[in-house]
C-alpha cells in the first residue's frame, strides 16, 4: 500500500510547483508580449528565440538549470516556467497583434492613448488566443513539473522517481495516476474557459 | 582554451557520446517514421468522415496531455524497460499532430480541384493519390515539424527508463552532480533539437512553395 498523507502532500507541492510557475510564466509573457506588439525589433529578437527554445527537448532544459542555479524547488520553478513559457508568449503576441486596424483606429479617433488601446480594445479580443495558450503551457508545465523532482523540487514526480529505483510498481502509478488527473483537469478549465470567453468576444 | 576543449574530450569519451547519439537519432528516425506512417493512414481512412476524425482526435489529445513520464509508467507493465517504451510513447504522442494536419489538408482541398478532377474521369482513389494528397504535403509536413520537435523531446526522457540515448549521459551528470558533464550533453541535445527544427522547417517552406496554390 501506498501512504496517503504523503501522496496528498506530494500532490499538494505538485499543483504549488505548477500553479507558481504558470503565475510566474504570465507575468513575465505580457511585458514581452505588449513589447512586441509595439517595436518590430523587439518581436523579431523574442520571438527568434521563442521558436528556438521550442525545439530544446524538456529534459535539456531542466538538467542545464543544475550548474546556472542549482537543484531543489527554486531552480524546479525555473526550468518550468523557461520550459512553459513559449505558448503563453506566442499566444498573447498572436492575439494583440492581430486585432482588426478598424477597431484600433476607432480606438484611436476616440482618443485613447497605446495603452489604453492595448487594455480596452486588444487584450479583450486576445482572451480566447491567450487563454489556449494558457492551456498548452499548463499542460506543458504539468509535464516539466514531474520531470523536475530529477533535480529535487519534489512533488508527484518525486514519487514515480522513487518507485522506479525500487521496482515499486504501485508507487510509480501512485505518482504518475494523479499527475495525469491533474493534466486532465487543467485541460478541461482552460477549455472551459477558453470557451467561455470565445462565447463573449465580438467575432 | 585548450583545458576547455580537453575537458569536453574526456566528457565526450567517458560519457560515449558519440554511440549514444547515434542510439538516440536510431531510435528517432524509427519512431518518427513509424508515426509518419501511422498519422497518414489514418488521415486518409477518416478524411471523408469528419464525426470519425473527431472520435480519433478527441482520444489522441487525452493522450497529449498526459506528462510523458506518467506515460512511460503505464508502458513499463506491458513493453518492459528500454526503447520499446520509448518508441512506442514517441509515436503515441506524434499521431495526433500529424494525423490532424493531413486530415486538414486532406479534408479541405479546394472544391474546383475535385470538379474538375471528376470531369476528366478520375475515381475516388485517384483523386485522393493525384490531387489530394500532393496539395496537403505542406500541411502534412508542418504537422511532421511539430512531431520532429516531440519526439526529440521524448527519446531524451527515455534515458530515464533505460532506453540508452543522450538523456543517459544527462540522467548520469545529474546524480553524479557532473557539471561538466551536464553542460556538454545539454548543450550537444539542445543543438541537435534546433537543427533537426531546421532541418524540418526548409523541407515544410520547400513544400509549401511547390505545392501551396494559394
Amino acid at each position: 500500500m501506498v501512504a496517503l498523507l504523503p501522496l496528498l502532500d506530494a500532490i499538494l507541492q505538485h499543483l504549488t510547483l505548477v500553479f507558481t510557475s504558470l503565475a510566474i510564466g504570465i507575468s513575465l509573457a505580457t511585458p514581452l508580449a505588449i513589447l512586441s506588439v509595439f517595436y518590430k525589433r523587439v518581436s523579431y529578437v523574442v520571438l527568434t528565440i521563442i521558436n528556438m527554445a521550442q525545439s530544446i527537448p524538456s529534459f535539456a532544459l531542466v538538467a542545464i538549470i543544475v550548474p546556472l542555479v542549482g537543484i531543489g524547488f527554486v531552480p524546479g520553478i525555473v526550468a518550468i516556467v523557461l520550459g512553459s513559457i513559449v505558448p503563453i508568449v506566442k499566444n498573447m503576441y498572436v492575439g494583440l497583434a492581430k486585432t482588426d486596424i478598424a477597431l484600433i483606429d476607432t480606438g484611436k479617433g476616440m482618443g485613447l492613448t497605446d495603452l489604453q488601446i492595448v487594455r480596452y480594445v486588444r487584450l479583450p479580443l486576445a482572451y480566447p488566443a491567450i487563454f489556449a495558450g494558457l492551456k498548452f503551457s499548463a499542460v506543458i508545465a504539468n509535464g516539466i513539473a514531474v520531470l523536475t523532482a530529477i533535480i529535487g523540487s519534489g512533488g508527484l514526480g518525486r514519487v514515480i522517481f522513487e518507485g522506479l529505483a525500487s521496482f515499486n510498481i504501485n508507487k510509480t502509478l501512485s505518482g504518475a495516476i494523479p499527475a495525469i488527473l491533474i493534466a486532465l483537469s487543467l485541460d478541461m478549465i482552460f477549455s472551459i474557459a477558453e470557451k467561455k470567453l470565445k462565447s463573449k468576444s465580438v467575432y | 582554451m585548450a583545458a576547455i576543449l580537453d575537458t569536453i574530450i574526456s566528457v565526450w569519451t567517458t560519457h560515449q557520446i558519440t554511440l549514444r547519439t547515434i542510439q538516440h537519432l536510431q531510435m528517432f528516425s524509427i519512431a518518427l517514421a513509424i508515426s509518419i506512417i501511422i498519422g497518414v493512414a489514418l488521415a486518409i481512412l477518416v478524411y471523408s468522415n469528419p464525426r470519425l476524425a473527431n472520435v480519433w482526435f478527441n482520444v489522441l489529445n487525452i493522450i497529449e496531455t498526459i506528462p510523458e513520464l506518467a506515460l512511460f509508467i503505464f508502458l513499463l507493465p506491458i513493453l518492459g524497460l528500454g526503447e520499446k517504451p520509448t518508441i512506442v510513447a514517441c509515436i503515441l504522442y506524434s499521431i495526433l499532430p500529424i494525423m490532424r494536419n493531413a486530415y486538414t489538408g486532406l479534408a479541405h482541398v479546394s472544391n474546383e480541384y475535385i470538379e474538375i478532377a471528376k470531369a476528366i474521369g478520375l475515381t475516388k482513389n485517384e483523386i485522393l493519390l493525384k490531387i489530394r494528397l500532393p496539395m496537403a504535403l505542406p500541411l502534412i509536413s508542418s504537422g511532421i515539424r511539430v512531431a520532429v520537435v516531440y519526439i526529440m523531446g521524448i527519446v531524451t526522457l527515455g534515458g530515464l527508463i533505460a532506453a540508452g540515448g543522450l538523456g543517459v549521459p544527462l540522467q548520469a551528470g545529474i546524480y553524479r552532480y557532473d557539471i561538466p558533464a551536464i553542460i556538454i550533453a545539454a548543450l550537444w541535445v539542445g543543438t541537435l533539437g534546433v537543427i533537426f527544427d531546421f532541418i524540418a522547417w526548409v523541407i515544410e517552406s520547400r513544400l509549401a512553395r511547390r505545392f501551396n496554390p494559394w
